[in-house]
């Protein structure tokens, strides 16, 4: 492995012209052996052949990146990973059985995994609660409503006929009004 | 776990094989891939899925399917009575989804029949493919066009369009 180095830092150095001088990655070219980045050949190479130093773009930003991908994935995943590891080992799921008879079944029973089972018995309110919620709400609008359609009707009704307690208006008395100019039709 | 169909269902006929009478002294090579397979695959993972039950079935738990009791149709609720109208309509959702479960097995029992027949299943699966036609067609009648929005009441009244024309077409049959 040494010696092809050897060989291409010699070729490099060759076309670089000086073991001083530093080619740039645009200057390598041909059929050469590609390595990352330049090859520039450095003393103090004693028994080990020649130590390269091999300039490449910089990946600081990209394996810092990555590494702190995996930290923050892991940090949460691997602990929910074991937790469902457990829980599907050695809790396991839950098998289908017929309801027996005279027993009625929690809500909860009604799921297979274990977390569904869970969730539905602690955090989760039973469906009969937000059916009768639901109900519950239904029941109070329709009434709301009923009553509403009624006051409608009630007040068309009285504002047509006039014989209710609502739609009474101010009049002026009939004894202010003043007819003279009314006898006389050709004024 | 995925759980496999229902193997009684459908159930394969038996082979047929011929049973092979060893003309040569050649052992059959089938029999050291399947050895391999038993040894690499099978065993490990039997056993380990042997040991999970065994930790399992200490604490068994089950889980159950939910029945409903019946409550009145919607035709069956008085004009304005919203409670009868939501319990109705719960009821029809779930008289849907059962409805288009059935239609499923339906569909997979017809599929199995094809697999398991291969190029004889037009004359063999006759019982099949009818029941499949006539689920289908039900499922088409009740709920078919009804859109994403269907309800119960857009059901009944599809029911009562449905009525509709067959008394006008029998009447124009007199």
């Amino acid at each position: 492995m040494s010696r092809v180095l050897r060989a291409a830092a010699a070729w490099a150095a060759r076309r670089a012209g000086g073991a001083a001088t530093t080619g740039t990655i645009t200057g390598i070219s041909g059929i050469a052996p590609r390595l990352p980045g330049t090859l520039v050949p450095v003393r103090h190479s004693g028994d080990h052949g020649k130590r390269m130093f091999i300039i490449k773009a910089t990946s600081f930003y990209d394996s810092r990146f990555l590494s702190l991908l995996r930290f923050y994935l892991f940090l949460t995943g691997i602990p929910v990973a074991v937790l469902l590891t457990y829980i599907n080992v050695f809790i396991g799921e839950a098998e289908l059985a017929e309801i027996p008879e005279g027993y009625v079944p929690e809500h909860w029973e009604y799921y297979k995994h274990p977390i569904s089972r869970w969730i539905a018995r602690y955090v989760l309110d039973p469906p009969e609660k937000n059916y009768e919620k639901d109900m519950a709400m239904l029941d109070r609008e329709a009434r709301k409503s009923e009553l509403r359609i009624m006051e409608l009707e009630a007040r068309r009704l009285m504002r047509h006929r006039g014989d209710g307690p609502w739609y009474h208006y101010e009049t002026p008395d009939k004894n202010l009004v003043d007819n003279s100019m009314k006898s006389t039709p050709d004024n | 776990m995925p759980e496999d169909h229902d193997w009684e269902a459908y159930k394969v006929p038996p082979t047929r094989t011929p049973v092979s009478e060893r003309t040569t002294s050649v052992p059959n090579p089938a029999n050291y891939f399947q050895s391999a397979f038993n040894y690499v695959f099978d065993t490990p993972v039997t056993f380990v899925r042997e040991w999970i039950e065994r930790l399992q079935s200490k604490n068994k738990f089950y889980y159950y399917h939910q029945k409903f009791r019946r409550v009145p149709d919607l035709s069956e609720c008085l004009e304005g009575d919203y409670l009868c109208y939501y319990e109705a309509e719960a009821q029809w959702r779930r008289d849907r989804m059962v409805d288009q479960e059935i239609v499923e097995i339906v569909r997979e029992r017809m599929a199995a029949c094809k697999q398991r027949e291969g190029p004889n299943q037009f004359q063999n699966c006759a019982k099949e493919m009818e029941l499949l036609a006539q689920v289908t067609k039900a499922y088409q009648d009740r709920y078919g066009d009804l859109g994403y929005h269907g309800n119960a009441r857009t059901c009944l009244m599809k029911q009562k369009h449905r009525m509709m024309e067959e008394r006008k077409a029998a009447q124009e049959k007199q």
